[in-house]
C-alpha cells in the first residue's frame, strides 16, 4: 500500500522529462485526489510514477480573444477562480465549483478529471464536450490538438503514450449552464449531469455525464432541435418534453442510483439548464 | 524518496514511500494525532490541514508531492498554554463539542474559509462544510457559532 | 434538603478545549513506537466450511510477532444465548467474519503476512434474506444450535429464529371477529442503518502482572471484561479494561467485539498491541440498526377506538444473535406501545442470516417499530376519515392506561405533549410557502421508547482541597454525560460548584459493575449510584462537622464549598478545613452508591421470552416534520422540523439541545440518506463515505425543541436520559409528511431520492412477506 520502499516519484522538471518517464512505463500524478484511494479499490498504487506538479507552465489559465487555454495541472478552485465572470463560461465554473467539495477541488486538477478512465461522474467532462474543447496531447516528439469527444472515445489508446497538457475552449459561446443532480445537496457525484451551451450560431449544443460509463452529446437530442424553431431551446418546458422523447441512454446501475432514475431525471436536468441558460441569456 | 518540509515550523525530512498520505507522515512520524485519519478518502475533512496556506485533506496528499512543502496542523493553532484561535473558543463557548474527533478538521478548514470570507451567510458557512462530516451535532450548532465568531470579529473591527 | 436549582445549569464541557486543539487522545492516537500492530484475516465468502488453516508459512513472514485463530480461544459469548466465538473456526457465517489475526512491528508486515496464510474454505450456499431463512427445509445457518449455552432463560428458539418474544394481552379474536370495526393491515421493510463513529472499533491489549488489561473505544468496559474471560477462558477479574475518551459509539460499541483479539496476542508477545478496523472493515461488519420487516393490524371501531391490535416484527440478528435477542423484547414496547389498546397480540423473532451481525443502534428498533406504527396509525386515520393528530390525541396512552403487557402507565405525558407541539407551531408558524411549488407534506408522529436502567456503582472521594472525585466505569462517549451531567448532579449534593468535582474514566480495576453507555441511562443510572455515594460522603462531612462547629448535623448546610449553619451564609467551615480535620481525626472521608432497575410489574403471563416485562423509564417523544418533495426526481427538502421531548427534568437545558439537533439528524439520515444493501454474496454493499451518505451540512435545517419537564421518572432529581431518543421519531415522522406530499403510502426506508421518484411512478414494489403466515399464531413457537 503505502510502504513500498521502492517505489519511486520522479518529479519531471520539463515535459520531455515526464514523457521519458511515462514511456518508460510511469503511471501520471496529478493531483492524486483519485489514485490515492486505489488501496481503498483493492488496487495496488503504482510502483513508478511521474508528476507534473513542478511544471509551472501546466499551471496557467490563459484568457486569450478567441480562446481559453487551460493548464492540465489547474486545480478546480483555480479554473473557477481564473474564469469566474467570463462571458459565456458560467458552466465551466459551475462544475469546476460543484464538483466534490472545497479541499478537493483545491487539489484535483482537470487533467486528472479527463484522465481519470474509471470516474463515470467527472463533472468537467459534460461540460468540456458541450463547450468543442480541444485538447493538447504531448507525446516524445510530438504535439497532438484534437476534439475531445475524439479523445474521449478512446481515451486508454491516446494516453498510452501521451500525457494531456491542456484543453483549449473557444470563445464563440453566448452563455452555458451546468445542471448536476447529487442525491444530498452536494457533496456527492452526481448521478446525471447536463450541460448545456450556446454557441454563436444560436444552436444550443448538451452533453450528458454520469449517465453511462463515459460522458457524451446528447446527438439524438441536438438532431432534434435542428429542425424545431430557435425559439424551442430557449424554451425550457418545450426543451423538457422535447428531451424525454430523446432518452437514449443506457443508464449505468451503482450503488447510489440505478439506471432507470439517471434516465429518468435527465429531461428534468434539461430543463433546470436551460432554463438557466435563457435567464443568462436575458442578463446579457 | 527523500523529501524535505517544514510541519508545524520544525523542518522535517521523510524519507520512504512517496505516496505516503501526509496524514500517516503527521500522525505516524510526527505523533500530531490531532489530525484524524477517519475516511481516507477525502469525504470527511477529518484529516483537513494547511498546505502552503491552503486547507486539504491530507489522506490523500502523498508526501512526494509536497518537498519544500509548508504544512500547518491543528496542533499548530493554538500551542502550548496560548490562547485558543478564536473559532476554536467561539466552538468551545457555544458548547458545540461531541465526540470532538471532527473539530480539529472542522476548525483547519472554517479557518482560512472565514478569513477569507468574513461576510459569509449561514448558507455559504454550509456550503464551505460540504467536506466535513460531524455524526455527532447536526451541524447547525456549528453553524450558529461559527455565526458568533463572525459577528464579533466585526464588532471587533468595529471598535478597532 | 438538596436545592435542585443550583444542579441545573448549561455547564460547558471540561473537554471541549483539548478536543478542539487536537490533543484529546482517543484509543487510536495511543499507539506507541513499540506497540505491534493486529490486522485481520476476514472471511471472503458468506458461508462456508474451513477445510485447512495452517499459518504456520505466516508467522515466518518478516517483522510478525504472533498469529491466534479459533483454537486459541474457544468460548462462546453472546446476549441470551451464547453463540458467537471470536474467530470462525469450522463454520464461516458471514462475509468478513474473522479467522485469524497476526501481530507483526508494523501494519504493513501484518498485511503482507496475511497473504501467507493457507486457508481452504469449501462455500455453502448462504441464506441471505430472512424470507430464506424461515422458508421449509432452509439450511440451518447454526447447526448446533441446540447445544448452546442459555444464558438468559424463556425465549422460544428453533432452527434459524435465535429468539422469540411475544405478548398477548385480551382476546384478539374476538375483537377483530367484531361487525363494528374497521380492519387495517399494514405491511412495512426497513434496511440496515450504519453508526458511522468517527473513531471506528479499536484495542489496545497489553499483558500486565499476569493479566489482560485492554484500552478500549466502547461504551461497556464490564462488558468487555466478562467477554474477554469467557472467550479466553479466563476468570474475568484477569480482565482490566480501561477507556480513553471514545469518538463516537451511537449503540456500535455496545458490544465486545474485536477487544479479546488484544488480549490473547499481547499475551502471546508479551508486548502491547493495537487492533483497529479500517474504515471499510468497519462499515463492512457494522453492528448496524437490523433490517426488519414488519406485519400489523388493527381492529378500529368508527369512533376511532382501537379495540384489537396484532404484529409480526422479524428482525434479522445476521450470523449471530448479539443485541437483537434481547431487542425482540422492545417490540411490545414500541410498536405495542404509545397507543391505549383493547387487545393485543405480537410477535418479534430475531432470524439468523448469512450477513454481518447486527447489533445496538441510538433507539433501536424502537425507531422502525415508531415508523411502522405511526405509517399504519396514518392509514387508519385515511380508513376510518379522521384527523390523524386528533385521532392521536384520543388515543394516547394516559394515567393508569394498561400496555401492551399490562403495565400501568403513570401520569398523562404524550396528551399534554401533542397539546405542547400545537403551541410550538403555533409559536414557528409553517412553511407551505417555502416548498416553492414543490409537494408539500407535514406530518406529526410520536414515540415511546425507554430509559435502559440496571446496574451501576459510584464511588467519591472528597479532597482535602475541597474537591470531589467521582470513580464510576462511566465513559465519554460524546454525549457529554460524564462532562456535565455527573459533575453537576454531585456538584449540587455537595454544595460545590462542578469544576470541583474530578471525573474518572472508566477503570473496571477503579469502579463497580456498570450496564454501560447506552440506552439513555448514564445520567439516570450512574446519576442514581452518585447521588448514593454523595448521600453517605454528606452524612460523613457533617458528622465531622457538627462535632468542630459544636452544631447538630440536621441544622447544617452544603454550600458555595462551606459547611454553613443553616440559615446563616458564610458561617461554619469550609469543606477543606471540615476534609482536613476528618483526614486527622477519622480518616479521609468516601463514600460509594449503587443503583439498578426496579423491576416494573407486567400484568401475568403477557409477555413470553422477555428480558424486561415492563418499562421502569418510558420515555416518550412528539415529533414533527414538514417536507417539500420534488415530483421530477424525488428529492425531499425538510423545511422545518420540531420536536417536543420527555426529559424528565433538564439538568443541562442547552446540552440536551445538542442531543437533539444531532440525533434528529441523524433520524434524517436514517429517514432519507442512509442505505445499506447486501449484495449477492452478503457484503454490506455501502462501505465507505462515497456510496453510505450521511447528511452534510446543507442537508439538515435547525431543530425546534420544546423540552418537556414533570413526568414520572424513577432517576435522580427526576432526570430521564434525553440523549438517546431525539433520533426516535424522525424516520415516522418523515415518512408520514413524504407521504401526505405525494399523495401515496410509504412502507420502506430510506426515502432517497430514487425511491421517492419510483413511489411517484407507482413502480416502488411494496412489501410482500410470504415468509408471514396470516394466521398471527401461525408465526408463533409453541
Amino acid at each position: 500500500m503505502f510502504d513500498s520502499m521502492e517505489r519511486s516519484l520522479t518529479v519531471a522538471g520539463s515535459i520531455e522529462e515526464a514523457l521519458a518517464a511515462k514511456h518508460r512505463g510511469a503511471a501520471v500524478l496529478a493531483g492524486g485526489t483519485w489514485l490515492m484511494r486505489d488501496p481503498r479499490r483493492g488496487v495496488n498504487l503504482p510502483d513508478v510514477l511521474v508528476s507534473l506538479h513542478a511544471l509551472p507552465a501546466l499551471f496557467t489559465v490563459e484568457i486569450e480573444k478567441d480562446q481559453v487555454v487551460i493548464g492540465a495541472s489547474v486545480t478546480h478552485a483555480g479554473l473557477a477562480r481564473q474564469l469566474a465572470g467570463l462571458n459565456g463560461f458560467d458552466a465551466v465554473v459551475a462544475a469546476a465549483n460543484g464538483a466534490a467539495n472545497p479541499a478537493i477541488r483545491r487539489v484535483a486538477t482537470v487533467g486528472g478529471n479527463l484522465c481519470t478512465f474509471d470516474f463515470a461522474a467527472a463533472d468537467l467532462l459534460p461540460v468540456f464536450l458541450a463547450m468543442n474543447a480541444v485538447v493538447e496531447l504531448r507525446s516524445i516528439g510530438e504535439r497532438q490538438v484534437l476534439p475531445i469527444a475524439e479523445f474521449l472515445a478512446n481515451r486508454r489508446v491516446f494516453l498510452r503514450d501521451s500525457i494531456l497538457t491542456s484543453v483549449i475552449l473557444r470563445r464563440d459561446v453566448i452563455a452555458s449552464a451546468h445542471a448536476r443532480l447529487p442525491l444530498r445537496r452536494a457533496g456527492d457525484y452526481p448521478v446525471a449531469i447536463v450541460s448545456a451551451v450556446r454557441g454563436h450560431d444560436g444552436r444550443v449544443r448538451i452533453a450528458v455525464g454520469s449517465v453511462e460509463d463515459v460522458a457524451r452529446r446528447w446527438i439524438s437530442l441536438e438532431a432534434v432541435l435542428a429542425i424545431e424553431p430557435a425559439s424551442v431551446s430557449a424554451d425550457p418546458e418545450r426543451m423538457r418534453a422535447l428531451a424525454a422523447q430523446c432518452v437514449d441512454f443506457r443508464g449505468r446501475d451503482g450503488i447510489e442510483a440505478d439506471g432507470w432514475y439517471r434516465c429518468q431525471v435527465l429531461p428534468t436536468l434539461v430543463r433546470r439548464a436551460i432554463a438557466s441558460l435563457s435567464a443568462k441569456e436575458s442578463v446579457q | 524518496m527523500t523529501v524535505t518540509l517544514r510541519i508545524n515550523g520544525s523542518a522535517c525530512r521523510f524519507h520512504g514511500d512517496p505516496m505516503t498520505p501526509l496524514v500517516d507522515v503527521l500522525r505516524r512520524e510526527r505523533f500530531l494525532t490531532g489530525t484524524k485519519a477517519v475516511c481516507r478518502e477525502g469525504f470527511c475533512g477529518a484529516c483537513t490541514v494547511e498546505v502552503d496556506g491552503e486547507a486539504v485533506m491530507s489522506c490523500l496528499r502523498p508526501i512526494g508531492l509536497l518537498d519544500g512543502a509548508t504544512v500547518k496542523s491543528i496542533e499548530a493553532l493554538a500551542p502550548g498554554d496560548t490562547a485558543l484561535h478564536p473559532l476554536q473558543a467561539a466552538f468551545e463557548a457555544a458548547d458545540v463539542v461531541q465526540c470532538g474527533m471532527c473539530f480539529p478538521g472542522m476548525v483547519m478548514s472554517l479557518a482560512p474559509f472565514l478569513r477569507e470570507n468574513p461576510d459569509a451567510g449561514r448558507n455559504e458557512i454550509k456550503a464551505a462544510m460540504v467536506g466535513n462530516i460531524c455524526r455527532c451535532t447536526g451541524y447547525e450548532r456549528i453553524v450558529d457559532a461559527v455565526m458568533n465568531f463572525l459577528d464579533s470579529q466585526k464588532m471587533e473591527q468595529a471598535n478597532g | 434538603m438538596v436545592d435542585v436549582s443550583s444542579t441545573v445549569m448549561d455547564l460547558p464541557r471540561r473537554d471541549a478545549r483539548d478536543k478542539l486543539r487536537g490533543r484529546t487522545r482517543y484509543t487510536n492516537d495511543r499507539a506507541r513506537p513499540d506497540t505491534l500492530h493486529a490486522v485481520l484475516l476476514r472471511s471472503t465468502v458468506p458461508a462456508g466450511r474451513i477445510t485447512r488453516l495452517d499459518v504456520s508459512a505466516a508467522l515466518e513472514c518478516p517483522g510478525v510477532h504472533a498469529i491466534v485463530t479459533g483454537a486459541d480461544a474457544p468460548g462462546l459469548h453472546g446476549i441470551g444465548i451464547a453463540d458467537h466465538p471470536l474467530f470462525a473456526t469450522d463454520t464461516i457465517r458471514y462475509h468478513g467474519e474473522p479467522i485469524a489475526c497476526i501481530a507483526a512491528e508494523t501494519e504493513a508486515e501484518a498485511k503482507a503476512a496475511l497473504a501467507a496464510i493457507v486457508l481452504d474454505v469449501e462455500p455453502l450456499n448462504p441464506v441471505l434474506t430472512m424470507a430464506e431463512a424461515l422458508a421449509p427445509g432452509a439450511p440451518l445457518i447454526h447447526e448446533d444450535w441446540r447445544a448452546y449455552e442459555v444464558l438468559t432463560e424463556g425465549g422460544a428458539r428453533d432452527g434459524n429464529i435465535a429468539w422469540e418474544a411475544k405478548s398477548v394481552r385480551g382476546d384478539v379474536d374476538a375483537a377483530f371477529a367484531r361487525s363494528d370495526v374497521t380492519i387495517v393491515e399494514s405491511s412495512i421493510a426497513v434496511g440496515r442503518q450504519s453508526h458511522v463513529p468517527f473513531e471506528p472499533r479499536v484495542a489496545i491489549g497489553s499483558w500486565e502482572n499476569g493479566r489482560a488489561h485492554i484500552e478500549t473505544s466502547t461504551q461497556v468496559p464490564w462488558t468487555v471484561r466478562n467477554v474477554t474471560g469467557r472467550v479466553l477462558q479466563l476468570p474475568p477479574g484477569r480482565v482490566r479494561v480501561t477507556v480513553p475518551p471514545v469518538g463516537g459509539g451511537f449503540g456500535l460499541k455496545f458490544d465486545a467485539t474485536i477487544e479479546p483479539i488484544t488480549a490473547l496476542l499481547a499475551r502471546m508477545t508479551g508486548r502491547s498491541v493495537i487492533l483497529e478496523n479500517s474504515r471499510q472493515e468497519e462499515m463492512a461488519t457494522c453492528l448496524c440498526r437490523e433490517n426488519a420487516e414488519i406485519r400489523i393490524r388493527s381492529a378500529v371501531t368508527a369512533e376511532g377506538e382501537i379495540v384489537g391490535r396484532e404484529a409480526v416484527v422479524l428482525m434479522d440478528c445476521g450470523a449471530y444473535g448479539g443485541e437483537q435477542v434481547f431487542l425482540t423484547t422492545m417490540t411490545s414496547h414500541t410498536l405495542g406501545g404509545s397507543y391505549r389498546l383493547g387487545a393485543v397480540r405480537l410477535v418479534s423473532r430475531a432470524v439468523y442470516t448469512n450477513t454481518p451481525p447486527n447489533g445496538a443502534f441510538r433507539a433501536c428498533n424502537g425507531v422502525y417499530n415508531s415508523f411502522a406504527l405511526e405509517r399504519h396509525t396514518d392509514e387508519i386515520c385515511a380508513a376510518i376519515g379522521m384527523d390523524p393528530i386528533e385521532f392521536r390525541k384520543r388515543n394516547v396512552l394516559g394515567n393508569g392506561d394498561l400496555g401492551p403487557t399490562g403495565q400501568v402507565f403513570e401520569g398523562d405525558v404524550l396528551g399534554p405533549m401533542l397539546e405542547r407541539m400545537d403551541t410550538l407551531r403555533a409559536n414557528t408558524g409553517t412553511l407551505e410557502h417555502a416548498a416553492d411549488g414543490r409537494l408539500y407534506g407535514r406530518a406529526t408522529a410520536l414515540g415511546t421508547w425507554f430509559i435502559f436502567v440496571g446496574p451501576s456503582a459510584a464511588t467519591i472521594n472528597l479532597n482535602a482541597d475541597g474537591s470531589a472525585t467521582l470513580v464510576t466505569s462511566g465513559v465519554e462517549i460524546g454525549s457529554g454525560t460524564m462532562m456535565q451531567s455527573l459533575p453537576q448532579i454531585v456538584a449540587g449534593q455537595l454544595g460545590l460548584h462542578p469544576d470541583q468535582i474530578v471525573v474518572r474514566e472508566a477503570d473496571t480495576d477503579a469502579a463497580g459493575l456498570d450496564a454501560g453507555i447506552g440506552g439513555g441511562r448514564t445520567t439516570v443510572s450512574i446519576g442514581a449510584a452518585s447521588v448514593g455515594a454523595a448521600a453517605e460522603v454528606r452524612e460523613k462531612l457533617l458528622r465531622t462537622a457538627g462535632e468542630m462547629l459544636q452544631t447538630a448535623p440536621k441544622d447544617l448546610v452544603l454550600r458555595d464549598g462551606r459547611v454553613e449553619i443553616s440559615g446563616r451564609p458564610g458561617s461554619g467551615a469550609a469543606i477543606s478545613t471540615v476534609v482536613a480535620h476528618a483526614q486527622a481525626t477519622t480518616g479521609p472521608i468516601s463514600g460509594t452508591g449503587s443503583f439498578t432497575a426496579k423491576n416494573t410489574p407486567a400484568m401475568a403471563g403477557c409477555a413470553m421470552g422477555h428480558f424486561i416485562d415492563a418499562l421502569d423509564i418510558p420515555v416518550f417523544v412528539v415529533h414533527e416534520a414538514e417536507v417539500a418533495v420534488d415530483p421530477d426526481t424525488g428529492h425531499v427538502d425538510v423545511l422545518a422540523y420540531r420536536v417536543v421531548q420527555d426529559v424528565g427534568r433538564a439538568l443541562n437545558p442547552r446540552a440536551i439541545m445538542g442531543q437533539i439537533q444531532g440525533g434528529v439528524v441523524q433520524g434524517l439520515g436514517y429517514a432519507l440518506h442512509e442505505e445499506v444493501t447486501i449484495t449477492g454474496d452478503g457484503r454490506i454493499a455501502q462501505d465507505g463515505f462515497e456510496t453510505y451518505r450521511v447528511p452534510l451540512a446543507q442537508d439538515v435545517v435547525p431543530v425546534v425543541a420544546d423540552l418537556y419537564e414533570g413526568a414520572p421518572s424513577m432517576g435522580p432529581l427526576g432526570t430521564k436520559g434525553a440523549g438517546e431518543v431525539p433520533i426516535l421519531a424522525v424516520g415516522s415522522a418523515i415518512a408520514c409528511a413524504v407521504s401526505n406530499a405525494i399523495g401515496k403510502p410509504v412502507y420502506r426506508l430510506p426515502l432517497t431520492p430514487p425511491r421517492v421518484l419510483r413511489l411517484i411512478h407507482d413502480i416502488e414494489p411494496r412489501p410482500d412477506y410470504p415468509h408471514i403466515a396470516p394466521n398471527w399464531t401461525d408465526n408463533t413457537l409453541r
